[in-house]
């Protein structure tokens, strides 16, 4: 497992870093580090959470997905459009129309999360109930979280939902499909996403746990929005041709998804972001959240409307959707061969391995040397937890020393005292 | 003066002589546990927790560690004058005292009773005080030592070992 290097939907153009440490300090797995200057990644650690992309003034970290010259190299090409989407135009282009403007991209045909998002809410009830020595059962839509727990709560592994991603599943669901009816082979049929985040990006690049489907790329919303308000433009009217799901949408707000899958019986709960996800965690692992049966769990704010790679501002987007919601009719979807393949344990998945970076040796006696180095280096640092060593802070400064990453000089605090001690002691001599 | 013991079957004679002995521990945690202070309550018991999540402590240990030390963090919040914890790290268990400034326990035994509280309205109103805390704690402990004087205060030892 060690020699496993993981993808990243992130890159880091070091010519553009100033060594400011924006990013150092956001970090929820304390992944980055600005050493002689510039900035450095563990690959190992990263979440892929995407808050040091937003935390970047210099452009020196940027997100990594696909082009959407990608889809060329297929014969057939179907986009899946991420419930997010739909919350990035304004009412007076409809929902419809940025639907249908996908084809003009070149695309043959348009999928939505939100086509079988209510079918899920079903599957994931029945997965509730018949899981009841499982307490809370966490949501395993969002990679990011998924992966914060695989490194900063292995122990958790066990309560995250085992069922497939709605876009994972509807992929599965379109290839098959799509070869029945045009007679192609598999790989002459690209499936891409929609996507809101790079972290959908990496689920889609290096598929595990509940998005194992392979997909042929993740184009991110904010590369097609310009095109597809161009293409809207000769829209004259409201199209009405197109099946939309707009019940379905509410995936993309985390509160509401949480509110779907509440039948009245259960207790359900939704949070946001991704320092209040780890909070919560905290408090499931001391078994303190055991009255609730299902939590949904989002690294950005409000849901997949707050993913960095949407364009419209997170509150504007869930106003939109919210309002879609409102004004659809309620359906009690039901799709037989769904149910069936479902029960037959189709969408299940293998469940995640750990990536524990919490340990700092196998050998607990090693464990216990380091530790205590590390509070007696610890002591002697100043507790500002000011980053400008380059670490996040004072704690993990010592860390760093201990493994040999970083030197006690690096504190730029102490150097600083020395010197003026130095500089003190010169000047008394020359009293004397 | 009330005295409690409790071992799990088999630990007795391990703790007796841990505790003639009382070695040096590898590493001391000390925190302070402030009266009625709910917004802080728990922070202790996380801080216990990560450092044996850092020493690589086996999942199941940690759980109860966290458990026992929560649920003691709580009760030192909820019914005394305010006290302290302290971490001892060994490399084969995790000793943990805390200890108050009063006003101690009349009966023990009685308070070991699930169910059985002494919590007023503003602690029930805050979701504690439901009597399950020392068994909680007895439930996840290896060794529990519990000596107490109405009228003084209160020291709980648990001990986990890995």
């Amino acid at each position: 497992m060690k020699n496993r290097t993981y993808f990243h939907a992130l890159k880091l153009i070091t010519e553009n870093c100033t060594g400011c440490t924006k990013c150092v300090r956001i970090c929820p797995t304390e992944a980055l580090r600005v050493r002689d200057g510039k900035i450095i990644f563990d690959a190992n650690r990263c979440i892929d959470c995407g808050k040091c992309i937003t935390a970047c003034n210099f452009n020196a970290i940027v997100p990594v997905t696909d082009n959407l010259k990608e889809i060329e190299k297929f014969k057939y090409r179907l986009a899946i459009l991420s419930t997010s989407y739909a919350g990035q135009f304004p009412q007076s282009i409809g929902y419809a129309n940025a639907k249908k403007a996908i084809l003009k991209l070149g695309f043959d045909d348009v999928a939505e999360e939100s086509m079988i998002t209510m079918q899920i809410h079903k599957l994931i009830r029945d997965y509730i109930y018949t899981n009841n020595d499982i307490r809370p059962i966490l949501s395993s839509n969002c990679p990011a979280v998924v992966r914060l727990i695989q490194v900063r709560f292995p122990d958790l592994l066990p309560h995250i939902l085992h069922i497939e991603a709605p876009m994972s599943i509807l992929a599965t669901f379109y290839r098959d499909k799509i070869c029945r009816e045009t007679g192609l082979s598999e790989d002459e049929i690209g499936i891409f996403l929609i996507v809101p985040c790079v972290a959908q990006v990496t689920a889609v690049h290096q598929p595990e746990g509940t998005y194992k489907n392979y997909l042929d790329g993740a184009i991110a919303i904010s590369e097609i929005y310009s095109h597809i308000i161009n293409d809207i433009r000769d829209f004259n009217e409201q199209d009405t041709s197109y099946e939309l799901y707009p019940k379905g949408l509410s995936w993309a707000i985390s509160g509401m998804q949480a509110e779907d899958i509440n039948d009245g019986v259960l207790k359900t709960m939704a949070v946001t972001g991704i320092h209040n996800v780890i909070e919560i965690l905290l408090k499931i692992e001391n078994q303190q959240l055991e009255r609730y049966d299902f939590i949904v769990l989002n690294n950005c704010v409000n849901g997949c409307v707050g993913g960095i790679l949407n364009v419209e501002n997170p509150f504007v987007a869930a106003a939109r959707i919210r309002d879609y919601l409102r004004k659809s009719q309620p359906c009690n979807f039901y799709n037989e061969t769904f149910e069936k393949m479902y029960h037959h344990g189709d969408f299940n998945v293998i469940p995640l391995e750990p990536r524990s970076i919490m340990t700092l040796d196998k050998d607990i006696k090693v464990a216990l040397e380091m530790m205590k180095k590390i509070d007696e280096i610890d002591k002697k640092l100043p507790g500002l937890d000011c980053s400008a060593c380059g670490s996040p802070t004072c704690r993990t400064l010592a860390e760093d020393i201990v493994v040999n990453k970083a030197d006690i000089s690096d504190c730029v605090v102490l150097s600083r005292n020395k010197k003026k001690c130095s500089c003190h002691k010169q000047q008394n001599k020359e009293e004397v | 003066m009330a005295e409690y013991w409790y071992f799990q079957p088999g630990m007795e004679e391990k703790a007796r002589a841990f505790f003639a002995e009382t070695p040096k521990p590898e590493i001391m945690q000390n925190f302070e546990i402030r009266e009625r202070d709910f917004v802080s309550a728990g922070v202790a018991s996380a801080q216990i927790k990560y450092a044996l999540k850092r020493l690589g402590v086996p999942s199941e240990i940690l759980r109860r560690t966290a458990i026992a030390a929560y649920e003691a963090e709580i009760n030192v919040t909820a019914h005394s004058k305010g006290g302290s914890v302290t971490s001892n790290i060994y490399s084969d268990c995790v000793y943990l005292i805390f200890k108050d400034c009063g006003p101690g326990m009349e009966d023990i035994e009685q308070s070991m009773t699930p169910g059985y509280s002494t919590a007023d309205e503003m602690v029930r109103e805050m979701g504690f005080g439901a009597g399950l805390g020392l068994p909680n704690i007895k439930k996840n402990s290896d060794v529990l030592h519990i000596v107490s004087e109405r009228g003084k205060n209160t020291v709980l030892e648990i001990i986990i070992y890995y």
